[in-house]
């Protein structure tokens, strides 16, 4: 039994040399300052390796490292890091958790960040949504802005023209979207505009297009119950059952963008940080599809008809990382143009910073097709905020349940609506 | 009844087992020549009414994007060395404890035991965020000692090798004793080369549950180059939603060396397995 | 002598302390603490970041008073109801034809063990891809429209099938080893008295693996009542099907990381500790009735 005896041994050994190994989150060997960098998307760790890059280049005494991890488990492990105080050096914050981290004290409050350099800083360079998605509920800003973003309606032009319909432009409304459907899903079999159930791809546009609103004015409570809400809500759910839009039951399934990719639609709402990779993971569709602006309600209850949904992640961090010193000064270089004009380069997404959308517009002069993906950059003059409170994380699976069981037949319309509005403001009662 | 009667009641008979492991082989197979044939096409291809059963044109696309998602040579090393750390703590330790529990008299050993037997009623879901938390407190997230964690000791495994030396008869270790053995030498000695039919069997019976685990590679590891082949795929579906065709060859391309060994190694593997169920 | 056999007592006791150190304080650490701080948080209302105030039964009232749990219960003892008995009968018959002496069995073993070898992310992958509504090949085959995935009433049934497609395999070769343990000289015996196969199959082949069929019971019911991984991989969040579908596992899942209570989601976990403690010693008290160790 010498061999068990290796074998423990061996064990020992190795798992010594595993803690030894494992401890280089501070000063290693090296000398130098490693950092780790959390991110949800694969998509853009490109983008965020090459600001790294440029930061390290810069300062030759710190090693940034870009670490992925899914959207769906990205915030069991944050809140576990956050719990055990070992939250990564930096990391991405978006609005839907930024309040619950904020108010708790897990990250650091960066109002101060820039005082040094220009203490109008967030001001002059971000727009009033950008700073609104980077505020803890007490009003300071809790992350650098990172990137803003629209949704924009994505169309498969070959099938516009053998229906004979002309592409969608500024001027198109609502009515425009479901009688070019019509024609498209009577001329081609494929299905039209897919509307399926989401939020901020999805109905939010509609809602604050028609001059409703999810949560009411007090930012507390819930605005299920007006009933210009309720209008446009009920106007997206019912186009699922028009015979042009395949039902919740298909999209569960396949997702509207793989619909769409392989030429089964004609029609979807997409984000933009989606479009670069869409663009290179289906070649052969190049040159096919393109992009414009989001129809607008033809007779709104309020306002214009006119919103696109206009969210933004920051970068954040926490307030008693070991690092602290050190990663304020990226941050500040993240935030910084240069920072955000290598972001917008990369094709990552359009960078926060006000006057450089273009880099991020640029990067889609490499194809062959130009997308006309300026609309995107267009929208921000009427992008409505991502809808968000410090309850939200409560109060949303209750109401993306409620959405799935409308669409299903679970429960009526109305009955939906009352659960949507209850989960809201009782969301901000257990408090 | 005579004797071709018999004869041909034998022939249907073995017929009909014949029939009942094509079939069955069939709907066992048949997943994984749909996984190969679809991993073949092109995402527009693979959603065409009706499906065709032969891609219309051979194209790796798939493959490259899966492989230019993944690093698939790490997902196998670290795949490995998870399995490998597992199987060597879960037989080295539940040996031990083992043969204690079946060997030994000490004060206590009852209830120490029933922890053995309460640890395998819970679900292993509650224990994914304390465990993260600790191994995050000493910052071992991000290692393979991170993905090894949580199979460092084995409960099935310790009340496995309990039954395999309660098994064995006491004059054994007797003789050791009376040799000049003290117990830790009968065992490492006498005893444990007794059971490697034993451990050979919890080692494949740990493998196999290494390699199927997910939720905890997922949370534990969340650089790429550190993930398992299970977290790796999970991670390729949030890329690709609902793009099969990509999926399916990541799938292959994950499934393809395990297999490759399996076909070689078949008759050790399974037979190491069936004799976790014996006693 | 006397003394020599209280030192040879004391130095058992110290190695057995000692060999089992390990095992005990890994088992602590790792499962039993986390246990303990789960009833724990089963009555306290918690808040982001592991904070929480001790309030006594109110998660339980919540729990109860909850149509999702009670859901998520039936759904559990469907899916079980399922798995285990369908699963061991197919995988006992698997096992039988298995012990036959014909050629190729080798070949057939290891085809049924196959899915063992496949990491379970790519089954469930390929499985819903086979059972798409829309592009599926099943559909296809049967020239039906089923929402396999997304109808509530059928979902749970299709990872029922997943679940014992993976599984048929593993139990057929645990039953197999108990098969081969049984004398041929009982079947000998049998055929003498003019027994045929079926009367052979009821009254020796069962009777004799029932101490195999109990532990392969026992670990089967055990991972069904658990079942969470599969179900995570075959339901999507965008799934209309999700409430009406998920397993207990899966609503502690949602409850504790998806809606934040980690205090509720603790309380579905106590209760599915105590489901399993019941139904194991509602088992061990059955098999006397029926599993046989006179062998």
């Amino acid at each position: 039994m010498k061999k068990l005896k290796k074998a423990v041994l061996l064990l020992a050994v190795c798992l010594i040399a595993t803690l030894i190994g494992g401890c280089g989150s501070g000063a290693s060997a090296d000398g130098k300052t490693h950092l780790t960098f959390q991110i949800w998307d694969v998509n853009q760790r490109d983008g965020m390796q090459a600001m790294c890059d440029a930061y390290t280049a810069q300062h030759p005494d710190v090693v940034i490292e870009v670490q992925v991890t899914s959207w769906d488990e990205y915030w069991t492990k944050l809140e576990a890091t956050a719990i055990s105080n070992q939250m990564p050096d930096i990391f991405w914050m978006h609005t839907n958790e930024i309040l619950k981290y904020a108010d708790y004290g897990k990250i650091a409050d960066l109002t101060d960040l820039y005082d040094d350099v220009d203490p109008g800083f967030y001001q002059e360079h971000f727009s009033e949504v950008s700073l609104k998605n980077i505020q803890g509920s007490d009003g300071r800003y809790y992350g650098v802005p990172k990137d803003k973003d629209t949704i924009g309606l994505v169309y498969n032009k070959e099938m516009f023209d053998q229906a004979g319909v002309a592409y969608p432009d500024e001027s198109w409304t609502w009515d425009d979207l479901c009688e070019a459907s019509q024609k498209i899903y009577d001329a081609t079999g494929y299905y039209g505009y897919m509307a399926y159930g989401d939020d901020q791809l999805g109905y939010w546009n509609f809602v604050y297009q028609n001059g409703g609103s999810i949560l009411a004015d007090n930012g507390i409570n819930g605005g299920f119950n007006l009933p210009a809400t309720q209008d446009a809500m009920r106007f997206y759910i019912d186009l699922q059952k028009n015979n042009w839009c395949p039902d919740q039951n298909y999209f569960a399934e396949t997702s509207p963008g793989t619909a769409f990719f392989s030429g089964q639609g004609a029609m979807f709402f997409e984000g933009d940080w989606n479009i670069l990779s869409e663009m290179q993971n289906y070649p052969n569709m190049i040159g096919k599809w393109d992009v414009a602006v989001l129809p607008k309600c033809p007779n709104p209850a309020n306002g214009d008809g006119r919103a696109s949904i206009s969210n933004g992640l920051c970068y954040a961090t926490s307030p008693t990382g070991k690092h602290y010193e050190t990663v304020k000064d990226v941050l500040r270089f993240f935030g910084s143009e240069e920072g955000q004009r290598i972001q917008g380069e990369s094709g990552a997404a359009i960078p926060a910073y006000i006057g450089l959308e273009d880099t991020w517009v640029g990067v889609f002069d490499q194809f062959d097709y130009r997308l006309n993906v300026e609309c995107f950059v267009d929208m921000f003059d009427y992008g409505v905020q991502s809808v968000n409170n410090k309850f939200r994380p409560t109060w949303k699976p209750d109401v993306s349940d409620a959405l799935l069981k409308i669409y299903s037949g679970q429960i009526s319309f109305e009955d939906g609506m009352n659960i949507m509005q209850q989960a809201v403001d009782e969301a901000a009662l257990e408090d | 009844m005579n004797n071709s009667s018999l004869e041909r009641a034998r022939k249907i008979r073995t017929a009909g087992i014949y029939a009942f492991f094509i079939i069955g082989s069939i709907v066992m197979i048949f997943p994984f020549v749909w996984m190969l044939l679809t991993s073949f096409k092109t995402v527009e291809e693979s959603m065409m009414v009706p499906p065709t059963i032969l891609p219309a044109a051979w194209q790796l696309k798939n493959f490259t994007d899966a492989m230019a998602s993944l690093p698939f040579g790490a997902l196998y090393k670290n795949t490995l060395l998870m399995i490998f750390w597992r199987v060597v703590c879960a037989v080295v330790f539940s040996s031990m404890a083992g043969y204690a529990f079946a060997k030994l008299n000490f004060k206590g050993k009852d209830l120490l035991f029933s922890i053995v037997l309460v640890q395998q009623m819970l679900p292993s879901q509650i224990f994914i965020t304390p465990q993260y938390q600790m191994l995050a407190k000493v910052g071992l997230t991000n290692s393979i000692f991170g993905l090894v964690f949580p199979g460092l000791v084995s409960a099935f495994g310790t009340f496995f090798m309990r039954q395999a030396y309660l098994g064995i008869p006491n004059e054994i270790a007797e003789a050791a004793y009376l040799d000049g053995c003290n117990q830790w030498q009968s065992f490492v000695k006498v005893m444990a080369p007794l059971t490697t039919a034993s451990m050979a069997a919890l080692a494949v019976f740990t493998a196999v549950f290494a390699y199927g685990d997910l939720m905890w590679p997922l949370i534990v590891n969340t650089d790429l180059n550190l993930m398992t082949l299970s977290s790796g795929l999970a991670t390729l579906r949030g890329q690709f939603s609902t793009n099969f065709p990509v999926m399916m060859a990541g799938s292959l391309l994950a499934m393809i060396p395990m297999v490759v060994l399996y076909l070689f190694f078949q008759k050790q593997f399974i037979e190491g397995v069936a004799m976790t169920g014996g006693k | 002598m006397k003394e020599k056999a209280s030192k040879r007592s004391r130095s058992e006791s110290m190695w057995g302390y000692i060999m089992i150190a390990p095992t005990i304080i890994g088992l602590l650490v790792l499962n039993i603490y986390p246990f303990l701080d789960t009833i724990k948080l089963s009555f306290s209302k918690t808040l982001p970041f592991g904070l929480y105030e001790l309030r006594g039964v109110q998660n339980y009232v919540k729990m109860f008073a909850s149509a999702e749990f009670w859901r998520a219960n039936m759904n559990t003892i469907y899916f079980c109801v399922l798995t285990v008995p369908i699963g061991l009968f197919l995988a006992l018959v698997v096992a039988v034809m298995l012990n036959t002496k014909i050629k190729g069995r080798t070949f057939f073993r290891a085809v049924f063990f196959l899915p063992m070898v496949v990491a379970p992310a790519a089954v469930a992958m390929v499985w819903k891809w086979i059972f798409n509504t829309e592009y599926g090949i099943l559909n296809t085959l049967l020239m039906h429209h089923i929402n396999w995935i997304t109808d509530p009433n059928i979902v749970i049934v299709t990872c029922a099938i997943v679940a014992i497609w993976s599984n048929i395999g593993y139990d057929a070769v645990l039953l197999l080893s108990g098969l081969q343990n049984i004398s041929q000289s009982y079947y000998e015996a049998a055929s003498l008295d003019g027994a045929t196969k079926l009367q052979q199959f009821f009254h020796i082949t069962l009777p004799m693996v029932s101490p195999t069929l109990f532990v392969v019971l026992i670990m089967r019911l055990m991972s069904s009542i658990k079942v969470y991984d599969l179900i995570y991989m075959m339901i999507e969040q965008s799934n209309p099907a999700l409430t009406s579908a998920q397993s207990l596992m899966y609503l502690f899942f949602r409850e504790s990381f998806v809606t934040g209570d980690r205090g509720l989601g603790s309380a579905v976990v106590i209760w599915t500790v105590a489901f399993i403690g019941v139904v194991t010693l509602v088992q061990f008290w059955g098999q006397k009735k029926w599993v046989n160790y006179e062998v």
